[in-house]
């Protein structure tokens, strides 16, 4: 069978998560991000009053879109979309404009005012090429987040999405994110 | 996490970047228009060439501050990436600057190129072989800055129109509004130039001023009418982010001081010193203090905004 390209993307299964915040530490340690900014974070909402209440969390980071809008707007190309999908900020071309932290409809992006550049989550490429799956990921207790090749028609990605129903977050701002919440 | 990523260095850049696209468009026209002889265009010819390069240099001096990292400006010019407006924007920037201070030059007289010569160290005297008339280059030069004034002009607006994610730009109408207010700031540097530098006011020269001034004002006006009344009628983000300027934290400064005060006003004082003329044929002597006035509410409308459309666009947002 011909060799695929691999497509990453992640899918979050939001009603496992209990606001733990274990990715988002996980992800300091792991990127080295300082307290004041962050690559992920957890959407809270609670609806209804005492005594009918209900309080859901969402994981949230960048999206891995397939039609990055950062990426198109991007003056030099240090926000690139690799082959596999994952998009990441090249330190070394980013000036700082931070044209891409607005073009962001989800704001996932920060300016890094000690480094001067922006940074974002890579889906913590450096693992990923290991073999490994993103620190998130691996760290989270209840399992609710999912890791894996889009393309690859035995993974687990493609098996949960095929049994479930899902939704990915703004899609009418164009962009085609790639993280998937079940419903 | 929302942040305010732009501030005031960029909504400055976006003004006076405008403003020099307005001063040599208005130039570059004046000078295409005019006759060999010297005419009512002449001035104004010569005093937008004069003005015209300062600002943008200025602007794009803002620009590269406000980067994180300044000194690797010369990243952007290492790349042309076409989707990027920004990139578009740098280039044009760069070509834009060029000809203009080209232009600037060849509006210089001979008394005027000794004197900038004079001030030339020693060490640089080679660099006298500049010295030169370029009298006849004006016309070319002209020709080809008008393009790329309006390029530039249009080009600030492009840049926020671009960006999907933020609905309080993302429409077909902010290039053009753009473009327009930064045509009008050109007409009204020029009236203060002109005022600040000539004891009696020529009336052609402030009639033509005046006329071009009202085309532009007029065109911005029924720009902004339809961004507000299209936006209404259009998607529930498109709505919600116009509450920006309708109930929002921008209302008063969008209706009353950009719209009333830097638009609908100096219109109405420019249609109260042309229009009369125009009508009985009968020569006008034109105002001072009401040019003054007029230009200084045009280039304050201009400047707010670009206040309002910088800060609303970044706080609006898909929900």
């Amino acid at each position: 069978m011909a060799h695929k390209q691999k497509r990453y993307a992640l899918l979050i299964d939001s009603r496992k998560c209990i606001d733990c915040k274990s990715c988002v530490v996980a992800c300091r340690a792991e990127n080295g991000v300082p307290l004041a900014y962050s690559r992920n974070w957890i959407n809270e909402e609670h609806r209804g009053a005492w005594p009918k209440l209900q309080a859901a969390f969402e994981p949230e980071q960048c999206h891995h879109c397939t039609d990055p809008a950062c990426v198109r707007v991007c003056p030099t190309g240090a926000s690139r979309q690799r082959p596999d999908g994952i998009v990441v900020v090249d330190d070394a071309d980013c000036v700082g404009c931070r044209y891409c932290i607005i073009a962001c409809p989800y704001d996932a992006r920060f300016f890094r005012e000690d480094r001067g550049v922006v940074e974002k989550c890579d889906l913590c490429a450096h693992r990923v090429d290991r073999g490994e799956v993103p620190a998130c990921v691996e760290t989270c207790p209840s399992k609710a987040r999912v890791f894996g090749d889009l393309n690859d028609a035995n993974g687990k990605l493609r098996d949960v999405l095929a049994k479930r129903n899902y939704r990915v977050k703004k899609p009418e701002a164009g962009t085609g994110p790639q993280i998937y919440y079940l419903l | 996490m929302k942040t305010i990523e732009w501030g005031f260095l960029i909504i400055n850049y976006l003004f006076l970047g405008g403003l020099s696209a307005g001063l040599l468009f208005v130039s570059a026209l004046a000078t295409l228009i005019q006759k060999n002889a010297e005419t009512d265009y002449t001035r104004i010819g010569r005093y937008g060439a004069m003005l015209a390069p300062w600002p943008v240099m200025l602007g794009c001096l803002l620009l590269v501050f406000d980067m994180g990292h300044w000194y690797r400006f010369y990243k952007l010019f290492l790349h042309f990436r076409w989707l990027s407006p920004m990139s578009i924007g740098s280039w044009l920037l760069m070509a834009f600057s060029s000809v203009s201070v080209v232009y600037f030059y060849s509006w210089l007289e001979a008394e005027q190129r000794e004197r900038l010569f004079s001030l030339l160290p020693r060490r640089l005297r080679f660099l006298h072989f500049l010295n030169r008339d370029l009298t006849a280059w004006r016309r070319p030069l002209a020709l080809f800055g008008l393009p790329l004034a309006i390029s530039v002009g249009i080009y600030t607006g492009v840049l926020l129109g671009a960006v999907q994610s933020r609905p309080f730009w993302n429409t077909n109408l902010v290039a053009q509004m753009f473009l327009f207010s930064a045509l009008s700031t050109g007409c009204a540097a020029l009236i203060l130039g002109l005022l600040w530098k000539s004891k009696e006011l020529q009336a052609g020269e402030i009639r033509s001023l005046y006329l071009l001034d009202i085309c532009f004002l007029f065109l911005e006006f029924f720009i902004v009418l339809p961004y507000v009344i299209h936006g209404q009628l259009s998607v529930q983000a498109v709505r919600d982010s116009l509450q920006l300027i309708l109930g929002g934290p921008f209302t008063f400064v969008f209706w009353v001081f950009f719209l009333g005060c830097g638009l609908l006003l100096p219109l109405a004082i420019e249609l109260w010193e042309t229009v009369p003329a125009l009508l009985s044929n009968a020569t006008n002597h034109y105002g001072k203090q009401l040019a003054a006035l007029s230009a200084l509410l045009v280039l304050g409308g201009g400047f707010l905004l670009r206040y309002v459309f910088v800060f609303a666009g970044q706080m609006s947002s898909f929900k």
